[in-house]
C-alpha cells in the first residue's frame, strides 16, 4: 500500500544518501557536547552525526553507521509539533504539552510501527531524565524492510511544555548488547542548558 | 462437448483475453476454471517468473511476519480450495502480518493474505470475494502478460511486487512505482472472482460490499480521495463504475455468507489486529473501520474499547468525550481488554477525576500485574 511505500522509501532515500555520500557525517567527540543549543551530553565514547538532506529532526548519531544502529534525538520538540515528515495525506505524528508518559511511549510506538514494522513494547517505568522525571521504554521490533530483530530502548521527558526524547535501536544480537551502554551513559549525561 | 475439451477452450480463450482477443470466457457464466497450470520450461520468461516468486516463497517461509497458526492457515485454504476447485493442490497460503488490506496469487501459487485484510473483512464470502479476485489474476496468468509488458518497458524488477513478493526485493520493487495490474486486468479479476463465488456458493454481493467498505474507510482519512491514497483503488476500475458493476453482476445476492465461521477463526486474533491498526496512526481511518466493526457486532467490548483507543491518541478537542464512552460502554460489553481499564484511568486523570482514576488503574494492574507498563501505572496511582 501507499503508506508502506512512502515509509519503505524515506527509509531506503536515507539509506541510498548515505551509501552515495550525500549524506553528511561528522564526528562527536567525547566529552561535553552541545545538542541544538538546548541539551549537554558528556559522552564516554565517540559518535557519529549523519545530517540527511532534507531532514532537520530528530538528530542521528551511529556509532557502526546506518541503518545498523541508530540513536536519535529529538530536542525541543513544541506543543504541536510533528516528531517526523509526514506525507500529506496521513495524519502526523504530533505532541501535546499535555501528553502522559503512556501517550508519549504510543507516539514512539507510531514513530516506529506506522510503516508495518512489528513492535512491542517491554517495559516502560519512571526514570530520570535531562535532569528531572521522564520515562524509560524499552522494546523489541522486526524492521518491515529488512526483516532485522532489533531491540531498542528510549528516554523521553517534558520540560515547560517541550519535549525532549532519545531513542536507540540495533539489531538485537551483536551490536545492541556492544552500543547500548554507550547511549545509556550518555542519556544518563543528559542535562537541559 | 466433453468437459475436458471445454475447458481447454476455455483457457484457450482465456489467453486470448489476455492478449486483448476479448474477454468471451469473463462474460459467460460457464465454469471459470482452466485445467491446472503446469510449471513453465526454465529457459523461458514465464519460467524466470516462476522463479523469482519460487525464490521469494522460501523467503517468505522464513518471514518473521508470516503467522505459524495451522488451524488459520487450513481454514483460509479452504476457502481459497473452494473457489479454485483443482487449482488447490497448486495453492499455497500465507498469513502475513501487516496491517494493511491486501491479499496476492503469485504465478506458481504462493497465496499471500494480509492481516489487515482479514480485520476489514465482515464474513467469510467478502474474505472469498478478495481472494477470487486474486485467483482471477492467477488463473488468467495477468503476472506474464504484466511481465511481456514490464520487460519492454526495463522494469523487470517492478513485476516482484505485483507478483506476490512483499520481502526486500518485492518492497523495493513497489517503490518502482511498477507495482500495478491493468485496469483491465482489474475488471477481468473482479468478473473472474465473482464466478468463483457463486460457484461455490457464496453470497456474491459481498463483493460490492468489501470495495464499497474500503472506500468508506479511505474517504474519512486525512487525504480524503480513495484514488490517490491506496494502490487496491488507484490500479483498479473506477470506484463507482467498480461497484456499479459488481453489483450488476451478483444479481439478487443469497448465498453463504459465513458470519459465524470467520468469526470463529479470526476472534482470537482480534487484540493484534486490533493493535497493529492503532499503530498505524492513522486514526481517522480506523475510526471509520472500527465504527463499522462496532455497528455489525455490537456485543463486543474490543471493538468498542478499540474505538476508544482511536478517539484518544488522536486526541482531538472532542475526542477525550468520546473516549471516555466509548471506553465506559467497552466495559458493560462482552470481554473488554484489560486495557480498557488503563485508558479510563488516564482520562479520568487528565480531566482531574483522582479517585475514579486510581481505581481504574488499580483494576487494571490487578488484571493485568505483568503487562509491561505496570510500572508506569504503578507511579501514577502513588501521583494521584
Amino acid at each position: 500500500m501507499r503508506t508502506t511505500r512512502r515509509c519503505l522509501s524515506a527509509a531506503v532515500a536515507a539509506l541510498a544518501l548515505t551509501l552515495a555520500g550525500c549524506a553528511n557525517v561528522a564526528k562527536i567527540s567525547t566529552g561535553e557536547v552541545v545538542v541544538e543549543r538546548r541539551i549537554s551530553f558528556t559522552l564516554d565514547a565517540a559518535w557519529n552525526q549523519v545530517n540527511l538532506p532534507g531532514r532537520s529532526k530528530p538528530v542521528v548519531w551511529t556509532q557502526d553507521g546506518l541503518p545498523i544502529d541508530v540513536l536519535e534525538l529529538w530536542i525541543g520538540i513544541k506543543d504541536g509539533e510533528t516528531l517526523v515528515d509526514t506525507p500529506k495525506d496521513k495524519r502526523p505524528l504530533v505532541f501535546k504539552a499535555s501528553m502522559a508518559p503512556d501517550e508519549i511511549v504510543a507516539l514512539f510506538e507510531g514513530v516506529y510501527a506506522r510503516d508495518g514494522s512489528s513492535f512491542t513494547l517491554d517495559k516502560a517505568a519512571p526514570a530520570q531524565f535531562v535532569g528531572g522525571p521522564g520515562v524509560r521504554f524499552d522494546y523489541t521490533m522486526v524492521r518491515k524492510a529488512d526483516e532485522v530483530r532489533l531491540s531498542g530502548v528510549g528516554w523521553a521527558a517534558v520540560k515547560n511544555g517541550e519535549l525532549v526524547a532519545m531513542t536507540f535501536v540495533a539489531p538485537r544480537l551483536g551490536f545492541f548488547p556492544r552500543h547500548v551502554a554507550k547511549a545509556e551513559k550518555a542519556a544518563a549525561s543528559a542535562r537541559w542548558r | 462437448m466433453q468437459p475436458d475439451r471445454r475447458q481447454a477452450l476455455a483457457w484457450g480463450c482465456a489467453h486470448c483475453a489476455v492478449l486483448a482477443c476479448g474477454p468471451a470466457l469473463a462474460q459467460t457464466d460457464d465454469d471459470p476454471l482452466p485445467p491446472r497450470l503446469t510449471r513453465p520450461e526454465i529457459d523461458g520468461d514465464e519460467g524466470g517468473l516462476w522463479a523469482l516468486v519460487d525464490r521469494e516463497e522460501t523467503r517468505l517461509r522464513r518471514s518473521a511476519f508470516v503467522l505459524r497458526d495451522p488451524p488459520l492457515r487450513d481454514y483460509l485454504t479452504a476457502i481459497a480450495c473452494k473457489l479454485g476447485g483443482p487449482h488447490c493442490a497448486d495453492t499455497r497460503v500465507y498469513v502475513v502480518r501487516t496491517p494493511w488490506f491486501n491479499a496476492s496469487m503469485a504465478p506458481n501459487g504462493m497465496m499471500q493474505i494480509w492481516t489487515g485484510l482479514l480485520l476489514r473483512a465482515d464474513n467469510e464470502a467478502q474474505l472469498a470475494a478478495v481472494i477470487g479476485h486474486e485467483m482471477g489474476h492467477y488463473l488468467q496468468r495477468h503476472s506474464l502478460a504484466r511481465l511481456r509488458d514490464a520487460r519492454t518497458r526495463s522494469a523487470v524488477m517492478g513485476l516482484m511486487a505485483f507478483a506476490g513478493g512483499v520481502g526486500l526485493i518485492g518492497q523495493m520493487a513497489m517503490l518502482a512505482g511498477q507495482a500495478a495490474y491493468t485496469r483491465e486486468h482489474e475488471s477481468e479479476a473482479d468478473r473472474i472472482g465473482l464466478q468463483l463465488m457463486r460457484r461455490a456458493g457464496y453470497d456474491t454481493l459481498a463483493a460490492a460490499q468489501v470495495w464499497s467498505d474500503l472506500r468508506d474507510e479511505l474517504k474519512a482519512g486525512a487525504g480524503g480521495d480513495p484514488a490517490q491514497k491506496s494502490v487496491m483503488f488507484a490500479t483498479h476500475p473506477g470506484v463507482e463504475e467498480r461497484q456499479r458493476v459488481l453489483q450488476t453482476m451478483a444479481g439478487a445476492g443469497g448465498g453463504f455468507a459465513g458470519d459465524a465461521e470467520y468469526a470463529e477463526h479470526i476472534d482470537p486474533l482480534m487484540p493484534d489486529l486490533i493493535g497493529d491498526e492503532l499503530k498505524r496512526v492513522q486514526y481517522d481511518e480506523s475510526l471509520a473501520l472500527f465504527n463499522r466493526l462496532a455497528q455489525r457486532r455490537p456485543t463486543r467490548g474490543d471493538l468498542r474499547y478499540a474505538i476508544g483507543e482511536a478517539h484518544r491518541l488522536r486526541g482531538l478537542p472532542a475526542d477525550r468525550d468520546a473516549a471516555l464512552a466509548a471506553h465506559t460502554a467497552a466495559l458493560a460489553l462482552e470481554r473488554p481488554p484489560a486495557e480498557t481499564h488503563r485508558a479510563l484511568g488516564l482520562l479520568l486523570r487528565q480531566q482531574g477525576s483522582a479517585a475514579p482514576a486510581r481505581a481504574q488503574f488499580q483494576l487494571y494492574l490487578q488484571r493485568a500485574p505483568q503487562a509491561p507498563d505496570a510500572a508506569l501505572i504503578q507511579s501514577y496511582l502513588n501521583d494521584t
